[in-house]
């Protein structure tokens, strides 16, 4: 290489530097596990342990399930929506019932009664002579509700208690719920002495 | 002995394992999300994709940069549990002092109720007054859960209907940003979606329920001072253009006070993609309730007017009480 | 022009120790000297149109008019533009070019491939060029530090590629087997960023994911470039230098190898802010990796300051030596304020505000920036056997940029606490915040000036030694080339 003037550099340029052997301060190590253990404490009570549905200020699963809003009351509407398209073909949008389709469900001892036997009626059906406010009825009502959720179940029997005057209890998912799992798979229609065996 | 494979593999490690956990882990967790549900109410589904000309509307704030001084992310430091009352009922004077009994502590759980404001007190002898007027409101606020049903069970009692309300709180919340904190489902249908990390302009995450009016906003992107006095906004005229006024104006000209107004013949109309973005802000929603993000929207909601300014003086505007005095 | 005559070529004698044939580093720095002139030139050009870019968005808060016609000059595209020619423009280069020569000289080898390194440095720069244009233009991608478009994203990965390529191939063929400590973090950086890139890339652009997991990605990669990479690049510069400069050793092998662990482990799971909207664990994790790596900080400050032996005033000997003393002192500053906004009672009075900004430029700018400076200032003499034409305004230049940065940061970091304060305060109406920052950010703008004449200084020096340098070589050539034939002696 042919170039002029050699560059001024110090003496030292050709050495590379070297790493010395000073051990770590102890302090510092000390500090290192101090932050690990405020990290530690830290993530445990503020992060949710990776449930994704826990964001800031909540801090768990649990404390989430706190603040959600209550269900509120029977879904009236909705049991409306349900009834009209599933019960009150038969059963009149009026609950008035039609002669030789279905019996009234105004002022009917069998909807204002036991909810357990309101809720297994629509669950597997009701065939054979049944009593209805004095008079009587021989049909078959087949499963209507067998195909419906725990929750629209529920709402179209509070609705059917508690509209056109009837004054009934509520019926909640869980009571739905629960009385499914003991019926378990049954295809066969109810009689009315089965129900009326049943508390 | 050759140390270079295994500093390559120490940053293997180290990289692999902060590429699980914020690469692989978010994508499973969030990046997969369905619709979410509602809670509360009427279920419906969240979030619902936007319009056309809001999307475009999104690529035109993408282009301008928008994000570099407004963010789309608002904050929420608590959520309280407040006890309101939806109907007076029947007994009013037994209802007031239901309340105050409450208030005072009296009940077996630990005293957790709070009044929020003064209660009216009852007249001796009126028994069908009303006395407790805009309603719903919120009288008590609990800290616990159990507090809070014991309480609504006692009101139930009086006749009076009352209602457990989830009110999430924060400084962003109380200065009308938003009504609750925002979560992965607000940005689910978004192209690109971008939070922002600088508040050189307010937040814009609940803008559409704010802010609604369209032409508001076209006239704050033309002359920002004109709708915000001292905003520090650049004007964005160049999405709009002055032309000539043919038959009659345009039904979209801005109608521009005397200085900023164009000179005699002409309109200041906006282009496409000023008509993108602002369909795009005013499409920005985050108040859905969702079980990540509860909360309990009141009755109706009052249609705000105000812009960036706190809430008005006589409603409770501190960052403890949020602003729920909505009329029924 | 790297041919020797030596009959061992680095590739063939591989098991060769360093006693054998020795390379001088006088070659060494030969066989840098092309892609590094092109990688150190063209960055200075950058951070020249990068600083007059962040003056047109400084000045727009002194008056919001101020060019607001010109769409192509809107903050929200001008703003970005300034950073990514930052940080695309000089630091990666600048980080690459000084990665480049310190791997050959403590490798004691020849760069590998030299003229493909620059081709590569081309191709680099003609993405940055593509990707600023691409902002300017409208085409901005919408992510944080990662504005440019795909196509201009893609021509600078490839850029890195092609250059990173010849700096593996320089450590493989290393002569010295034993690794220095800065060669750990230098090795380490070329291979982080091809993975975040990648990933970014890929997530981001080209298979989009859905929703807020975009902005998870966007974080992850912005931190991973802006502190592991950075920092590695920076640390790996700092722990050659200060004992080089000052002539000592370094202090402590085993507490760089603590703060490399730190950063690499714990700094990459840095950079979810607080108020995301995402799952807690997110936050809380970067939280506790955040405060973690005040250990490396501390690490590097207790390095630094057993190598020079308690005696500081050995930093202001050589001007290289300034730049690098002020990078250290910024650094540790820089981890101390993230460490810091680890706590949430700090995070939630400065999120969103400038103190974040204030934050991020203290450790590019006031860090790497600054040990980038000195590096060049350094290496490039070295290349050519020159000194700079002016050796004052390499001092001006470091009181230049010292004294911008503090005036940059000072003001951020002071009108983003009065701005925290007052968004915790809902009484206060937006407006009002918005008045009280301007005067900090009015501020600002002299240092913004400050810096951006401390930079045109800088692109005037290392222009004119190379031009310098190059003309030395030309008239040498012509002079050689045209000299007289004497004819030979013939002997009867």
């Amino acid at each position: 290489m042919s170039l002029e003037p050699q560059p001024p550099l110090p003496a030292a340029a050709e050495a590379e530097p070297q790493a010395g052997r000073i051990a770590v301060p102890v302090w510092l190590i000390v500090l290192l596990f101090l932050l690990l253990y405020w990290g530690m404490v830290y993530f445990d009570q503020h992060s949710g342990w990776f449930d994704p549905q826990v964001y800031a200020p909540y801090r768990s699963g649990a404390e989430l399930a706190l603040y959600q809003p209550p269900t509120g009351g029977p879904d009236l509407a909705r049991g409306k929506v349900v009834f009209e398209n599933v019960c009150g073909l038969c059963h009149g949008n009026d609950g008035a019932g039609k002669p030789g389709q279905a019996p009234p469900f105004i002022g009917s001892e069998w909807a204002l009664g036991n909810p357990n036997h309101m809720i297994r009626i629509p669950l597997a059906g009701l065939a054979g002579p049944v009593e209805v406010k004095g008079q009587q009825y021989n049909l078959a009502m087949p499963a209507m509700g067998a195909a419906l959720p725990d929750d629209d179940l529920a709402a179209v029997l509070t609705y059917i208690r508690q509209s056109w005057g009837n004054k009934a209890s509520a019926i909640t998912p869980a009571q739905v719920k629960a009385v499914r799992a003991e019926v378990g798979s049954r295809t066969q229609p109810w009689t009315a002495d089965q129900l009326k065996a049943i508390q | 002995m050759n140390y270079g494979p295994l500093v390559f593999l120490a940053a293997f490690f180290a990289l692999a394992t902060s590429w699980c956990g914020f690469v692989l882990t978010p994508q499973l967790q969030i990046g997969r999300l369905p619709q979410a549900h509602t809670v509360g109410g009427a279920a419906s589904t969240y979030p619902v994709a936007r319009p056309g000309l809001a999307q475009q509307g999104m690529e035109v704030y993408r282009a301008n940069g928008c994000a570099a001084c407004h963010s789309q992310q608002v904050g929420q430091t608590g959520t309280v549990l407040e006890i309101a009352l939806t109907e007076a009922g029947t007994n009013q004077p037994a209802t007031i002092a239901a309340l105050l009994t409450l208030a005072e502590g009296s009940t077996d759980h630990a005293p957790a109720l709070s009044l929020l404001a003064p209660v009216p007190s009852a007249p001796s002898n009126s028994t069908n007054a009303t006395i407790l007027a805009g309603l719903p409101r919120a009288f008590l606020r609990s800290s616990t859960r159990e507090a809070a049903n014991a309480a609504i069970k006692t009101l139930d009692a009086t006749s009076a209907k009352a209602q457990l309300w989830i009110v999430p709180v924060g400084p962003d919340l109380a200065r009308g940003w938003g009504e609750r904190r925002s979560v992965a489902e607000d940005y689910l249908f978004d192209r690109t979606v971008m939070p922002g990390s600088q508040r050189v302009g307010p937040d814009l995450a609940n803008l559409g329920a704010r802010l609604p009016d369209a032409n508001w906003h076209l006239r704050h992107l033309y002359a920002p001072r004109l709708e915000v006095k001292g905003s520090v906004m650049p004007p964005y005229r160049f999405l709009f253009e002055k032309r000539k006024i043919k038959d009659r104006q345009s039904p979209e000209a801005l109608a521009l006070p005397g200085d900023l107004a164009p000179g005699d013949g002409y309109e200041i109309v906006p282009t496409q993609a000023a008509q993108a973005l602002v369909a795009y802000l005013t499409d920005l929603h985050a108040d859905a309730p969702l079980f990540n993000a509860p909360m309990t929207r009141p009755a109706t909601a009052e249609a705000t007017t105000s812009t960036n300014a706190p809430a008005a003086p006589g409603t409770a505007s501190t960052n403890a009480a949020p602003t729920h005095a909505a009329a029924p | 022009m790297s041919e020797s005559s030596s009959p061992l070529e680095p590739s063939a004698a591989s098991a060769g120790g360093p006693a054998c044939c020795p390379i001088a580093p006088a070659e060494i720095d030969a066989s840098c000297r092309l892609p590094l002139v092109v990688i150190f030139l063209c960055a200075a050009v950058w951070l020249v149109l990068g600083s007059a870019f962040e003056l047109v968005a400084s000045l727009k808060f002194h008056a919001p008019g101020f060019l607001a016609d010109a769409a192509w000059l809107t903050y929200g595209r001008v703003r970005p533009a300034a950073t990514n020619c930052l940080l695309y423009g000089f630091c990666m280069p600048a980080g690459l070019g000084v990665a480049l020569w310190l791997l050959a000289r403590l490798g004691r080898t020849r760069l590998a491939g030299p003229g493909l390194a620059a081709i590569g440095a081309g191709c680099w720069n003609l993405g940055v060029a593509a990707g600023v244009g691409g902002i300017l233009a409208g085409g901005s991608t919408g992510f944080e530090n990662l504005e440019m478009p795909s196509y201009a994203a893609r021509l600078v990965f490839l850029g890195y590629l092609m250059i990173v390529v010849w700096a593996v191939l320089t450590f493989h063929h290393r002569r010295e087997r034993r690794l220095f400590v800065s060669q750990w973090f230098l090795f380490v950086a070329l291979f982080w960023f091809p993975w975040i890139g990648s990933t970014a890339d890929l997530l981001l652009l080209t298979f989009r994911v859905r929703g807020i997991a975009q902005a998870v990605i966007a974080w992850w990669y912005t931190d991973n470039l802006l502190v592991v990479w950075l920092g590695l690049v920076g640390l790996g510069a700092v722990f050659y230098f200060v004992p080089k400069l000052t002539g000592r050793e370094l202090q402590s092998r085993y507490l760089a190898l603590l703060t490399f662990w730190m950063l690499i482990l714990f700094g990459s799971w840095g950079g979810i802010p607080a108020s995301a909207p995402v799952p807690a664990w997110l936050p809380v994790s970067s939280a506790v990796a955040t405060g973690l790596g005040v250990v490396g900080v501390v690490a590097v400050a207790l390095n630094v300051y057993g190598t020079l032996d308690g005696q500081c005033s050995k930093l202001m000997s050589h001007p290289s030596l300034q730049f690098i003393g002020f990078g250290v002192v910024a650094f540790v500053i820089g981890g101390l304020m993230s460490a810091a906004g680890a706590l949430s009672e700090v995070s939630h009075v400065t999120q969103f505000t400038w103190f974040t900004v204030a934050r991020g430029l203290v450790n590019s700018y006031g860090f790497f920036v600054m040990v980038m400076f000195g590096a060049i200032y350094y290496i490039v003499p070295q290349l050519v056997g020159l000194e700079f034409p002016s050796a004052k305004l390499v001092r001006a230049h470091f009181w230049t940029a010292a004294a911008g940065s503090l005036l940059v940061v000072v003001p951020l970091a002071a009108g983003g606490i009065v701005q925290g304060f007052k968004l915790q305060d809902a009484n206060i109406p937006f407006s009002d915040v918005a008045h009280s920052t301007l005067p900090f950010l009015r501020a600002s703008t002299t240092g913004d000036l400050l810096i951006a004449l401390g930079h045109l200084m800088f692109l005037g020096n290392l222009a004119g030694l190379v031009v310098r340098y190059y003309r030395a070589r030309a008239v040498s050539a012509w002079a050689a080339a045209t000299a007289e034939i004497k004819p030979a002696e013939v002997s009867p």
